[in-house]
C-alpha cells in the first residue's frame, strides 16, 4: 500500500470582526481541526481569529483590510474563495455549520453603510476595487449586473445597534469562474501575525494546499459590540487524504497511515508567539477521529482529551510539531454526517434558445421538516419566467412546499436575477424544483475570449432557517453551471466583410448594367459606330472652335 | 426590362431543359471529382488544446490483470443473464463501480415501437474530478450488447479496468463518467434524453446523478478476447449529423500515430487511398448520412451537440485489449485538455479515407446544383405556361428564328414591346393546379404514419400492399383527376411547375442540413425535371416513361437499402419505425412528403399524357 495521488480537500476560512469602539483590546488565536472523513478523506480546517480596532496602529488585525473596511463604511464583510465542491453524500456535513464555505469560485457579501441605494452601490463599488487588489482577484468584476440584494437568505452575524441596522445595506456578488489560486492565498497569509512562519499557519503550503479535493478560504468580519471592540480572523483549512488500492477492488478496509508532514510537506513550526496562550479549552491543533486509532505526537506539546473522538494538543513555541497515525485494519468505518439538506442542480432541455433548471433538494431527516431559502442570483441574459416555477414531491406539484418567493427581475446589461424561495420540505422527501429560462443572445463584444466553454452561473446558496426565529442557521452551496450561449462564429465577421465586398464589387456593377441598360439592334442606333460617334465629336469640337473664334473680335 | 424580355424569349426557354440537365450533369461529375487529391484535404487537428499523442500512457501491468479479471466476469455474466437479465447486469456492475468509490447510479427504460417492446437497465458512475466544479463531464461508454447483438465482453471490462484505472489520476479537470448500456439502441438514447431531462417518464426513469455538460463521449466496441487487427471508427449521427472532425482527428492520430493501430471508416477493411477506395468510403458515408440511423450507441449523443465515436476493435491481429485501454486514456486525457466545447473544426464534411475530407464548402454545390434543376425547370415552366397561345402561333408560322427577329424589334420600340408582352400572356389557372400538388404531398401523412405506426409482424405484409398501390396510384389519381375537373394541359404544366418548385426549395433547404439525403433523393428524382407534361398521342413514350418512374420509387429505394445491408425488408422497416419512434429520426418525412409526391405527380403527368388527349 502506498500513497499514489493526494487528491484532498482544503478549507480556508478567514474570519476577522471589527467595530469602531476605541478599545485597545487586541488579541489573536489560531486553532487546527483535523477531522477523519469516509472514504480515507482527511478535513484539516484552520481557524484564525484576530480582534481589534479601527483606531488601533499595533493591532494583529491587518490594517489593510481595515482601512478598506473603514474607507467604504463597511460595517460586515464576508469573502469566501473556493476550489472544487464539498461532496455531501460522502463527507457529510460541512464544519462549522457550512457558514465558512462558499461556492465555487468568489462569493462576497457586506453590510455596507448608506445613506440609500446609490450611495450603497458607490461604497460596495470601492470595497470590491479595494479587496480585488488586497487579494489579487478579480472582484473588481463584481459590477451591477452580479450584484443582488438577498432578502430572505443572510442575516447579520454581528452586533449592530438598531438605528445602524436601518442604514445597513447588504449587497452580494459572486464570480463563480474566479480560479482560486496561490495568488491569492499569499495575501491571505499576509493577514496572518504569523505570516505563515509559525504556528499552523505554517503548513499552509500552496503547493500541497492547492491539490486538495476541495478547499475553501473565507474572511469574515463582524462588529462584536459585548466584548468591547473585538476583531477576529478567522481560517480553516481542510483537506483529505486518498491512496491507492492494491490489485483487486478491496480498497476501503483499511484506514491508511497519515502524518503531518506527509500531508501537507512540513510539520509545524512550533506555536505562534503572537497568540494569546491558550487556556484549558483553546488548543492549537486537535484531531478528531475514532476513539481506537492511536496517534503518535513529536515532543514538546501537551495532549488535552476532550473526548474520546477528540484529542487536543497544545504547542510550544520553536519545537517543530508533527502528528503521526498509524495504519488501522479493519478500518473503523466512519459514517457522514448528515447535513440538513442534500441539494443538486443541473440544467436541462438543450439547444442554443431556451433551457431550464432542476433544483434536486432531499430531506434527509426521517422526522422533522426542513424549512430553507433557496437563492439563485442569475445573470442578466439568462431570463427565467417565473410562472414556470415549479415544486414537485415525487411527481405531483404540491402548493405547500413553496413557501415564499421573492423575485426581482432582470434587466438588459444593468442587473441580473435574483430568485429567493422559501421552501418547506416534509421529512425523507425530495422536492424538485423546475423552472424554464430564454437564453439572451448577446452583442459579439460581450462575449469571453473562450466563448464556446459557455458561461458560469453561480452556486445556489441554500439557507438553512431556524423554525423559531426564522434565522439562517446552516448554508450549503450547489454546484456552478455551465451554460452555453448561441456563439457566433467569431471569424464570421471577417469572412462576411470579405465576400460581401467582392460580391459587390463583382456583381453589383454587371448585374446593374444588365438590368438598366437598353439592348437595341445594331441597325437602330441613329448614326451608330464608333467612328462616326468620334467624327461628331470632332465635328462639334470644330465647330465650337469656330463659333469661339468667330465671337472673339466681336466682343473686343 | 431588358433581362425579363431576354428570359421570355422562347430560345432562352428552350435552353433550360439543356441548363437543368447540365445542373445534374455537372452536380454528380462534382461528387465524383471529390475523391481526388486536388478537390479534398488532408485532416489536420484545428483546436490546438487537444494535443493527441503528446502525452505517456501508463495503462498496462497489472491493470491488464484486473482487465482479464473483469472480462471474466463480464463473460460469467453474459452466459448466464439472458437478454431479459439487464437487472442484474445493472447490480452487478453497479457494485463492481460502488467498489471504486465513484458515484453510482441506474437507469430503467421501456419503449414500444413497431409492436415490440424495448426495455433494458442503463448502470453508470461518475468520477468526480478532483478539485472539480462539475461544469463539464466526459463520457466513456460501452454497451453490453453491441450493434450486432454480440456480447460486449472486452468493451465493457475495459471500461469497468479503465474506470478503476483513471480514478487514481488526480488531473482531471472534467468529471467522467462511466456508462453501461444494456443495449447498442435504445440505451444511449434513454440515458442522453434523461441527462437532459427530456425524457418521458414513467417508461424512461430520471437520472439518480448528474453531472456537468458533456464535452465528449466515446464509445468502446470489442466483442471478442481475441487480440484485433485495427480500429474502426464509427461517427455517423441521427439524421446525418456528425460530430466535430477535430475528435475523429484525435483519436485517428493517437491510434495510428501513438498507439500504431490502423484505422479504418465505414467498413472499408482494405483501404489504400487510392481513388476507387476513397470514392467507395465516401459513398457508404453519404448513404449511412442519409438514411439517419443510429449506426452505434455514439449516435443518440450527436443530436445534443455532444460530440461522439465509437471505437471498434476489427479483425484478428496481434493488437490487445491494453493498446485499446491506452489509446482510450490518451484520447481522454486530450478531451480533458479541451478549454472549450468543441468548435474549431468542421461540424459538415465527409471523409474519405482516414486522412482525407472535403469540408461543405467542396461538396455543397453539388447537391445544391442538382436541387436548383428543379428550381429552374420549374422557371422555365411558369414562364412558358404564361405565353402558351403565342408558342403555338409563333410555332405554326414561320419559325421561332422569325418571331425572334421580331420580338428583338419590338423591344427596341418602348410602346409597341408592352403592347407585346400584354398580348403574349395568359391567365395562369392556379387554383385548381395549386390545390392538386398540396393535396398529394399532404397525402404523404398517410405511409408516413402507416409505416410509423404498424406492427413489425404486418409491416412487411402492408409495404407490399403499398407497393402494388403505388404502381396504381398514378393512372387512378389521374383518371379521378381528369375526370372530376376536365384539366387542361396548361393545368399539368402549372402542376409540374409547382411540383418541381416545392422539390428544388426543400431539396436545397435540406442539403444544408443532410446532404447526402438531398443529394441521393435529388439524384433519384432527377428524371422528374424532363418528364414532359404536354399530352402525347404516342403511347410508347409514355410507358417508357412509367417504367423508368417505377423503378425509381421510394419504395424501390427502400429494397435497394435491404440488399445493401443485406437484411429482410422488415428489418428495415421496423428500424425505421423503431428510429421515428425512439431516436426521433425524420428520414421519413423527407421520403414520403418531399420525395413520393414529387414521384405521384410525375406519375399523374406521364398518366395525364394519355387521359388528356388520349
Amino acid at each position: 500500500m502506498r500513497l499514489l495521488s493526494w487528491p484532498s480537500v482544503t478549507q480556508l476560512l478567514l474570519a476577522p470582526l471589527v467595530i469602531a469602539s476605541a478599545s485597545e483590546y487586541n488579541d489573536y488565536s489560531e486553532n487546527l481541526l483535523l477531522k477523519s472523513l469516509p472514504g480515507n478523506s482527511l478535513l484539516a480546517s484552520f481557524r484564525f481569529v484576530s480582534n481589534g480596532t479601527f483606531d488601533s496602529h499595533h493591532s494583529v488585525f491587518p490594517r489593510s483590510l481595515a482601512q478598506i473596511l473603514q474607507q467604504s463604511q463597511t460595517k460586515e464583510l464576508h469573502l469566501k474563495f473556493t476550489l472544487g465542491r464539498w461532496d455531501a453524500e460522502q463527507w457529510g456535513r460541512q464544519v462549522w455549520d457550512g457558514r465558512t464555505a462558499g461556492g465555487t469560485g468568489v462569493e462576497l457579501w457586506a453590510w455596507v453603510d448608506a445613506a440609500d441605494d446609490a450611495e450603497a452601490d458607490a461604497r460596495w463599488t470601492t470595497l470590491n476595487n479595494a479587496l480585488s487588489g488586497l487579494f489579487c482577484a478579480s472582484l473588481n468584476f463584481i459590477d451591477s449586473t452580479r450584484t443582488i440584494r438577498p432578502v430572505m437568505s443572510f442575516q447579520p452575524a454581528g452586533h449592530h445597534s438598531p438605528e445602524g441596522l436601518e442604514r445597513l445595506h447588504l449587497l452580494h456578488g459572486t464570480l463563480p469562474r474566479e480560479p482560486v489560486c496561490t495568488e491569492n492565498l499569499t495575501p491571505f497569509l499576509k493577514l496572518l501575525p504569523c505570516k505563515g512562519k509559525a504556528g499552523i499557519s505554517s503548513l499552509l503550503d500552496g503547493h500541497r494546499l492547492f491539490d486538495a479535493q476541495w478547499q475553501s478560504m473565507s474572511i469574515d468580519v463582524k462588529p462584536v459590540c459585548e466584548e468591547d471592540g473585538k476583531c477576529q480572523l478567522q481560517m480553516e483549512q481542510t483537506k483529505p487524504y486518498a491512496g491507492g488500492d492494491s490489485c483487486f477492488p478491496l480498497s476501503g478496509v483499511t484506514d491508511l497511515p497519515w502524518s503531518l508532514s506527509e500531508m501537507f510537506g512540513r510539520p509545524i513550526r512550533g506555536s505562534c508567539p503572537l497568540a494569546v496562550v491558550p487556556t484549558e479549552e483553546a488548543t492549537h491543533v486537535c484531531v478528531n477521529i475514532a476513539e481506537q486509532r492511536s496517534i503518535f505526537v513529536s515532543q514538546g506539546s501537551e495532549e488535552r482529551k476532550k473526548s474520546p473522538e477528540l484529542r487536543c494538543f497544545i504547542l510550544h513555541e520553536n519545537i517543530d510539531f508533527d502528528i503521526v497515525l498509524p495504519e488501522l485494519s479493519p478500518s473503523t468505518n466512519l459514517l457522514p454526517t448528515t447535513p440538513p439538506v442534500y441539494a443538486s442542480r443541473s440544467l436541462t432541455g438543450h439547444g442554443q434558445e431556451r433551457g431550464g433548471i432542476q433544483a434536486v433538494l432531499n430531506n434527509p431527516s426521517s422526522n422533522s421538516t426542513v424549512e430553507f431559502v433557496y437563492l439563485e442570483s442569475l445573470p442578466w441574459f439568462m431570463k427565467p419566467y417565473l410562472h414556470t416555477l415549479s415544486a414537485t414531491i415525487s411527481g405531483k406539484d404540491d402548493r405547500n412546499i413553496i413557501q415564499d418567493i421573492y423575485y426581482r427581475p432582470a434587466l438588459d446589461r444593468k442587473r441580473g436575477t435574483q430568485l429567493e424561495v422559501r421552501l418547506r420540505v416534509p421529512p425523507g422527501e425530495t422536492v424538485l424544483l423546475n423552472y424554464e429560462f430564454d437564453k439572451a443572445v448577446l452583442r459579439y463584444t460581450e462575449y469571453p475570449p473562450d466563448a464556446n466553454r459557455g458561461f458560469d452561473i453561480a452556486p445556489a446558496v441554500i439557507s438553512i432557517l431556524d423554525p423559531a426565529s426564522q434565522k439562517s442557521t446552516f448554508s450549503i452551496r450547489t454546484t456552478s453551471l455551465l451554460l452555453s450561449l448561441p456563439t457566433p462564429d467569431f471569424s464570421m465577421p471577417y469572412n462576411v466583410i470579405i465576400l460581401t465586398s467582392t460580391v459587390m464589387a463583382l456583381a453589383f456593377g454587371s448585374i446593374f448594367n444588365i438590368l438598366v441598360r437598353r439592348f437595341v439592334g445594331a441597325d437602330e442606333v441613329i448614326g451608330g459606330g464608333l467612328v462616326s460617334k468620334i467624327r461628331g465629336h470632332i465635328m462639334a469640337f470644330a465647330a465650337k472652335r469656330g463659333r469661339a473664334g468667330g465671337d472673339k473680335p466681336k466682343t473686343e | 426590362m431588358s433581362i425579363l424580355t431576354s428570359l421570355r424569349s422562347t430560345r432562352i426557354l428552350k435552353l433550360l431543359p439543356l441548363v437543368s440537365a447540365l445542373c445534374i450533369l455537372v452536380g454528380v461529375t462534382w461528387l465524383l471529382l471529390l475523391p481526388l487529391d486536388d478537390y479534398s484535404r488532408r485532416t489536420y487537428i484545428s483546436e490546438n488544446a487537444l494535443l493527441p499523442g503528446q502525452v505517456h500512457t501508463y495503462f498496462g501491468g497489472s491493470e491488464q490483470d484486473v482487465f482479464r479479471a473483469y472480462r471474466h466476469e463480464v463473460t460469467t455474466l453474459g452466459k448466464n443473464a439472458s437478454a431479459d437479465g439487464s437487472g442484474v447486469m445493472a447490480e452487478k456492475i453497479g457494485d463492481i463501480f460502488d467498489a471504486f468509490g465513484l458515484k453510482v447510479g441506474k437507469q430503467k427504460f421501456e419503449y414500444a415501437a413497431a409492436g415490440g417492446v424495448y426495455a433494458g437497465e442503463n448502470v453508470y458512475a461518475v468520477l468526480q474530478a478532483p478539485r472539480g466544479d462539475a461544469t463539464e463531464a466526459l463520457v466513456l461508454c460501452a454497451a453490453w450488447v453491441n450493434t450486432e447483438g454480440e456480447l460486449n465482453e472486452s468493451g465493457v471490462a475495459l471500461v469497468l479496468a479503465l474506470a478503476r484505472y483513471l480514478k487514481r489520476w488526480s488531473l482531471w479537470s472534467k468529471d467522467i463518467i462511466f456508462l453501461i448500456t444494456s443495449d447498442s439502441r435504445a440505451g444511449p438514447q434513454a440515458w442522453v434524453d434523461a441527462y437532459h431531462d427530456l425524457h418521458a417518464p414513467p417508461a424512461v426513469a430520471s437520472l439518480p446523478v448528474k453531472s456537468g455538460a458533456i464535452q465528449g463521449v466515446v464509445v468502446v466496441d470489442y466483442p471478442t478476447s481475441r487480440g484485433f487487427e485495427s480500429l474502426h471508427i464509427v461517427y455517423d449521427g441521427i439524421n446525418g449529423q456528425l460530430p466535430n472532425l477535430d475528435l475523429i482527428n484525435t483519436a485517428v492520430r493517437i491510434a495510428s500515430g501513438q498507439m500504431n493501430i490502423r484505422t479504418t471508416l465505414q467498413e472499408m477493411w482494405n483501404h489504400d487511398n487510392r481513388y476507387k477506395d476513397r470514392l467507395c468510403t465516401m459513398l457508404r458515408g453519404m448513404v449511412n448520412q442519409a438514411l439517419g440511423h443510429a449506426s452505434g450507441p455514439h449516435s443518440s449523443f450527436i443530436p445534443y451537440h455532444i460530440d461522439a465515436i465509437t471505437l471498434q476493435a476489427y479483425g484478428d491481429g496481434w493488437h490487445d485489449e491494453v493498446t485499446l485501454g491506452r489509446a482510450v486514456e490518451s484520447l481522454f486525457r486530450s478531451l480533458n485538455n479541451l478549454l472549450e466545447h468543441f468548435h474549431q473544426s468542421f461540424f459538415f464534411y465527409l471523409l474519405m479515407a482516414e486522412r482525407r475530407f472535403v469540408s461543405i464548402g467542396t461538396y455543397l454545390p453539388s447537391a445544391m446544383l442538382i436541387a436548383v434543376n428543379f428550381t429552374i425547370a420549374a422557371i422555365g415552366l411558369w414562364l412558358k405556361s404564361g405565353r402558351l397561345n403565342d408558342k403555338v402561333e409563333g410555332q405554326s408560322t414561320d419559325g421561332k428564328v422569325s418571331e425572334e427577329k421580331r420580338l428583338l424589334k419590338s423591344a427596341g420600340e418602348a410602346p409597341s414591346s408592352t403592347e407585346q408582352l400584354d398580348a403574349v400572356s395568359e391567365e395562369r389557372p392556379l387554383l385548381l393546379s395549386m390545390a392538386f400538388v398540396v393535396a398529394i404531398h399532404f397525402l404523404g401523412f398517410i405511409p408516413l404514419y402507416l409505416f410509423n405506426n404498424l406492427n413489425e409482424k404486418n409491416s412487411a405484409g402492408a409495404f407490399y400492399i403499398f407497393t402494388l398501390l403505388n404502381v396504381v396510384l398514378p393512372p387512378v389519381l389521374c383518371a379521378i383527376f381528369t375526370k372530376s375537373f376536365a384539366p387542361t394541359s396548361l393545368h399539368f404544366t402549372l402542376i409540374k411547375c409547382f411540383s418541381l418548385l416545392l422539390l428544388g426549395m426543400f431539396l436545397s433547404a435540406l442539403a444544408t442540413l443532410n446532404f447526402s439525403l438531398s443529394f441521393l433523393i435529388g439524384v433519384f428524382a432527377s428524371p422528374i425535371t424532363f418528364i414532359s407534361p404536354t399530352p402525347r398521342r404516342k403511347w410508347t413514350i409514355g410507358a417508357a416513361w412509367m417504367t423508368l418512374l417505377q423503378g425509381l420509387t421510394p419504395t424501390t429505394a427502400l429494397v435497394g437499402v435491404a440488399l445493401y445491408w443485406g437484411e429482410p425488408l422488415s428489418e428495415i422497416l421496423k428500424e425505421a419505425a423503431f428510429g421515428w419512434r425512439v431516436w426521433g429520426m425524420w428520414t421519413q418525412v423527407v421520403v414520403w412528403c418531399v420525395w413520393w409526391p414529387a414521384w405521384i405527380i410525375a406519375g399523374v403527368l406521364v398518366a395525364g399524357s394519355w387521359a388528356v388527349e388520349g
